[in-house]
């Protein structure tokens, strides 16, 4: 199956169709394919311009309980008898928010699905959905928030596995929105990852601007305090979410979710 | 262990930064138990090797707990049962030797994994070792809170556990009874003297 590249998009980066990704979306991957989080990426890549965010990667059980396939499993076959409008997927920031109470106050009533994985990269979350986790479901609105942890990519590089996330969605789920969260700043003081991060969202922003099914959503309610850091009340680990953080965050989502829901609901 | 051997879990080790924003280094707390006025130090991700080394790099320095509640282990990737339960032994000695006063729970790894897999075992051997190692020293104790979350099918429940390893509130809900038991025991049996000297 051929990748086609929005030419607008490869246009914008200057002709570098690499960060699209090289590779068509197999439906099966055998493991021999598949990598570590911590390999170098080019031992996979067979041509030397495809982008490693963009790849669909499944994450190789280096730990010896197999979670991540199991999560993975346990997904597609939870999703068999679910009809959710709304699909959250993504990293730990979704897979956490499920287990607050902030889920169950104003994401269950617009019957949401969670498929957050902690760690996942956006080449973990595009292998994901390429391989049954969108094939049971047509939820309204897809909101994806990943691109924190993509550790040996540039923001380039992410942007272009988010992008690729995007153009998947749209390819399985031709009705349905995507809603792409920007990634959030980290760390207690001023750092590379606050940079990287807010690069990412810039291109996203840049990149999708053009597109009707897709839009990013800044859920940032202003974090990075004046004297440039970040508390602990908000980010626990200044990574991840505390439930504050995760009010702050949610209220105004749940609002642009609930009016992206009603103008599907019009169309 | 014999005692030629290093035991690479019981050496201390800091994290290094090496995802560039530093958020290891920076503190980590939360109240579990505020009613009995508890610091929470825990870090996720953290091996035994890194809890020796807050404790010996700062954490025990300002405060005299009556109990220390340790939870550590199942990220010890690198090590063997036997040494895992090492560095567990490791920490317990030196709290008890930094807080003369202090008592020491340490609690029991989980199982973990969706269905029956090696670390379930290997969890399984640290508890064992744990269990004929720690009543040596005497004030410190194990408690095993995993009793129910393995189902007669060797599943876990992502009730229990969301990703098979993290607790979710009803997991943590299961566990919070019989630790809060223990310690609330424990703290009644504090002689009166010994609370009055203490920070």
């Amino acid at each position: 199956m051929a990748l086609s590249t929005p030419r607008l998009l490869v246009r914008f980066l200057g002709g570098r169709n690499l960060l699209y990704g090289g590779a068509p979306f197999p439906s099966e991957q055998t493991p021999g394919d598949s990598k570590t989080r911590n390999e170098e990426t080019d031992k996979v890549m067979s041509s030397g311009d495809s982008n490693p965010a963009a790849t669909p990667t499944p994450c190789v059980d280096i730990q010896g309980d197999g979670r991540w396939m199991s999560l993975h499993n346990h997904f597609v076959s939870n999703s068999k008898d679910k009809e959710p409008d709304v699909l959250f997927v993504g990293d730990s920031l979704v897979q956490l928010l499920h287990q607050f109470e902030v889920w169950r106050e104003l994401f269950s009533p617009l019957h949401a699905l969670n498929f957050g994985v902690g760690g996942d990269e956006t080449q973990h979350v595009l292998w994901r959905l390429s391989n049954g986790e969108l094939a049971h479901i047509s939820p309204k609105v897809v909101v994806l928030w990943v691109g924190t942890h993509n550790h040996s990519h540039t923001a380039e590089q992410i942007c272009g596995g988010i992008m690729a996330i995007v153009q998947l969605i749209k390819d399985k789920l031709p009705k349905a929105y995507t809603l792409v969260l920007g990634v959030l700043p980290r760390g207690k003081m001023p750092n590379p990852l606050r940079e990287r991060n807010a690069q990412v969202n810039k291109l996203v922003k840049d990149a999708v601007s053009s597109l009707p099914h897709a839009s990013l959503l800044n859920v940032d309610p202003g974090f990075v305090h004046s004297d440039g850091s970040i508390s602990h009340q908000d980010l626990y680990d200044f990574l991840h979410l505390t439930p504050q953080g995760y009010q702050a965050v949610c209220q105004p989502l749940h609002a642009h979710l609930k009016g992206l829901l009603e103008k599907q609901a019009e169309n | 262990m014999s005692g030629d051997e290093i035991n690479p879990a019981a050496v201390a080790q800091a994290v290094e930064d090496v995802q560039g924003d530093d958020r290891w280094m920076s503190q980590i707390w939360r109240e579990l138990f505020s009613p009995l006025h508890a610091l929470n130090f825990g870090i996720g991700g953290d091996t035994t090797c890194n809890v020796l080394w807050r404790l010996q790099n700062g954490e025990l320095d300002n405060i005299r707990p009556k109990v220390t509640v340790v939870w550590v282990g199942t990220n010890n990737h690198e090590h063997s049962a036997e040494q895992v339960a090492g560095g567990i032994l490791a920490i317990a000695q030196l709290l008890t030797s930094r807080l003369p006063k202090t008592k020491v729970v340490v609690l029991g790894l989980l199982a973990r994994g969706d269905g029956p897999n090696p670390l379930r075992e290997k969890n399984a051997a640290v508890n064992g070792f744990l269990r004929s190692w720690l009543p040596r020293l005497g004030q410190a104790q194990f408690l095993d809170v995993g009793a129910g979350f393995v189902h007669s099918d060797g599943t876990i429940s992502t009730r229990d556990m969301f990703d098979f390893l993290h607790l979710t509130a009803a997991g943590y809900r299961a566990i919070a009874k019989p630790l809060s038991d223990l310690l609330l025991q424990i703290l009644d049996e504090t002689p009166e003297e010994k609370r009055a000297s203490l920070v």
